[in-house]
């Protein structure tokens, strides 16, 4: 296994947070505009179509938790919580290099967040409709985005053009192809690919645009491909498979990846917003109504903040065929409300009727439960 | 010790230190030991091992991995020791509960494979498990058996409210001075750590399961196994040493390794 091609040969193993940083200063250097978001519900294509460059501000480390808990209750979600404490702290390296913020109404923590960091960039909040399926949902979310737009144009005195928004949409479908094709390569058996290098995957992406994110992701196929023909396998045959789904994931709630690793299975998928969610939509092209194509897409983002959030089911049972999981573990952030009480929907589909084993995981970023969390996963793994 | 083949168990809790040996075969306990766990857990292992002999080992509970390191053999997490011990010693019950020093765990078995189906645990909180009992038999000035023995004693006039442990301790402070009696109290602290057991059981047992097997250090106090038996109106069994069923479950997963070998 360690004489395998890195897919990214670069200065940031290991650091694929340092790595998107480097990304988004290399094009603000360029003179991009910086705006930081907070979702996948967030439509990059607009921010990409300014020649604008999107950041990523959702923090995963608990570090920041103790300034956040001077302001907010510390039964908050751990990810709005470290994500407001590195503001308040002016410690996050990409809300500092940020020239404008979008928001969405996704949570109801988040929206009452941006409140309180309103003062400090100019910030635009998308009004999320959470019935993706009531009629006039896309409507509405179109009218959503045109004032994001308007609020990109304004602030920054520039203008979108329709053939600029066309032009991101296709970058976007190329590239979430490519994440969604090397993301694919977690079905191998024996797998050919980590769950480090998936989050690699995503978190590039996320910053990288055009060409250069198309270049790099075909050179990073290429690589697995060569792997999988040549039988250059990342963990041993045998070796127990887990699918993650659940909340986003990164920094000190890798503990739970990590915990797995150590158990001695492999994650094969990431189901989250910081996996395959992002990317697993296609935008239609040459609509004639970029913005409604853009709204359209986005809305079928499978969020437990939707309801009712069907197309979440359907996409882990894609998954879950896919993969072939022994085991799914469903990855809840503390005070996540929506994914804390889908999880029981989502236990009844993984155990009833797709047959696969599962658990429920609630965490947050301190390390207080590893020794519990570790004696749960390893007894999930041995039930396998 | 002659020709025959031992096997042990150990079973490393956050309270406690369950070890067992057995002979192989017949699966006869031929030693059976229980010790504080202390700061110094690696001393108290490597003492284990100078003065005791075995041929296979499996160390279970928290402190399994460094219990493996020093004792060699394999770890297993506590959930298949039991799961596994519950299978040979009451193959006829599919639902075990562990009441531990710092956690509970339900565990649902395939009755004709042993197979676990599903397990649920407390939250990371110390309100539903033996540690519980600890702080509050404290609060009252009690000892473990004092506390047990006054809530057999006590009616059931009041509850307590507080799910947290902490909280627990300052509601039984301002009861004992608003002049409830020790004995309506300990019931109450009873009543309180029952609430919480039935709502993990409520996970795991359906209208089938006939009788819950109760094990772990909470199993001991005959009240909780009384009052848990009235509140599920099924019946709880305990095996003869409910603290060592971990231990058990660990030697039972060595034969295992064993016979494979």
């Amino acid at each position: 296994m360690g004489n395998l091609t890195p897919l990214f040969n670069d200065e940031f193993t290991d650091l694929p947070l340092k790595r998107a940083l480097a990304q988004v200063l290399k094009k603000r250097d360029a003179g991009a505009k910086v705006v930081g978001a907070y979702c996948s519900y967030a439509p990059v294509e607009l921010i990409w179509a300014m020649g604008g460059v999107p950041a990523v501000l959702c923090a995963f480390s608990n570090a920041a938790i103790p300034k956040a808990e001077e302001t907010l209750p510390a039964n908050l979600c751990p990810l709005i919580k470290s994500s407001y404490g590195f503001i308040e702290l002016k410690t996050c390296p990409f809300f500092e290099v940020t020239d404008a913020v979008v928001g969405e109404t996704t949570c109801d923590g988040k929206k009452k967040m941006f409140e309180l960091i309103a003062e400090k960039r100019p910030l635009h909040v998308l009004d999320l409709p959470q019935c993706p399926t009531n009629e006039g949902a896309a409507a509405y979310w179109r009218h959503s985005i045109n004032g994001f737009k308007t609020f990109l144009e304004k602030s920054f005195d520039t203008s979108i053009s329709e053939a600029a928004l066309e032009q991101a949409i296709q970058e976007t479908n190329r590239k979430n192809r490519l994440v969604e094709q090397i993301l694919g390569f977690g079905a191998h058996r024996p797998a050919v690919i980590t769950w480090q290098e998936m989050y690699d995957v995503t978190s590039y992406a996320m910053v990288t645009g055009g060409s250069e994110a198309i270049e790099k992701l075909q050179e990073i196929l290429a690589i697995l491909t060569e792997r999988r023909e040549k039988k250059m396998f990342t963990s041993p045959e045998g070796t127990k498979r887990v699918l993650l789904t659940g909340c986003p994931v990164g920094g000190d709630v890798l503990k739970v990846l990590k915990l797995v690793d150590e158990e001695g299975a492999a994650i094969v998928g990431l189901d989250s917003c910081t996996g395959l969610k992002a990317y697993a939509g296609r935008i239609e092209e040459k609509s004639g109504d970029p913005l409604l194509a853009i709204a359209q897409r986005y809305l079928q983002i499978p969020c437990a903040c939707m309801t009712p959030n069907l197309r979440r089911m359907e996409v882990l049972k894609e998954q879950v065929d896919l993969l072939k999981p022994d085991l799914v573990i469903d990855l809840v952030l503390q005070a996540c409300h929506t994914y804390n009480v889908e999880a029981v929907k989502v236990e009844s589909l993984v155990r009833n009727e797709l047959g696969t084993n599962y658990l429920k995981i609630v965490t947050d970023f301190s390390s207080q439960d590893v020794g519990q969390l570790k004696t749960r996963i390893g007894a999930a793994l041995e039930m396998c | 010790m002659g020709g025959c083949i031992n096997i042990a168990g150990i079973d490393i809790g956050s309270r406690s230190i369950e070890f067992v040996i057995m002979d192989a075969e017949t699966l006869q306990v031929t030693e059976r030991l229980r010790r504080e766990t202390s700061i110094d857990l690696a001393a108290q292992l490597r003492e284990l091992k100078e003065n005791y002999r075995w041929n296979g080992i499996t160390s279970t509970g928290y402190g399994r991995f460094l219990s493996q390191k020093v004792l060699g053999g394999e770890a297993a997490t506590e959930i298949k020791a039991y799961a596994t011990a519950a299978h040979h010693y009451h193959r006829d019950i599919e639902t075990v509960i562990d009441l531990g020093g710092q956690d509970t765990k339900v565990l649902s078995l395939d009755r004709r494979s042993g197979q676990l189906l599903k397990f649920e645990m407390n939250d990371k909180c110390s309100a539903g498990t033996g540690k519980f009992f600890e702080m509050m038999a404290a609060t009252l000035g009690l000892s473990l058996d004092e506390l047990v023995a006054a809530a057999q004693r006590g009616s059931r006039s009041f509850e307590i409210n507080s799910t947290c442990t902490v909280f627990a301790e300052s509601e039984v402070i301002s009861l004992l001075t608003s002049g409830r009696s020790v004995e309506d109290i300990a019931r109450a602290v009873h009543e309180s750590l029952l609430v919480k057991l039935v709502s993990l059981l409520s996970r795991i047992i359906t209208t089938e399961t006939r009788s819950v097997l109760f094990v772990g250090g909470g199993a001991k106090n005959g009240t909780l196994v009384q009052f848990l038996a009235d509140a599920l109106s099924r019946e709880v069994v305990v095996p003869e040493y409910p603290d060592f069923f971990g231990a058990y479950g660990a030697a039972l997963v060595a034969k295992k390794s064993l016979i494979q070998a």
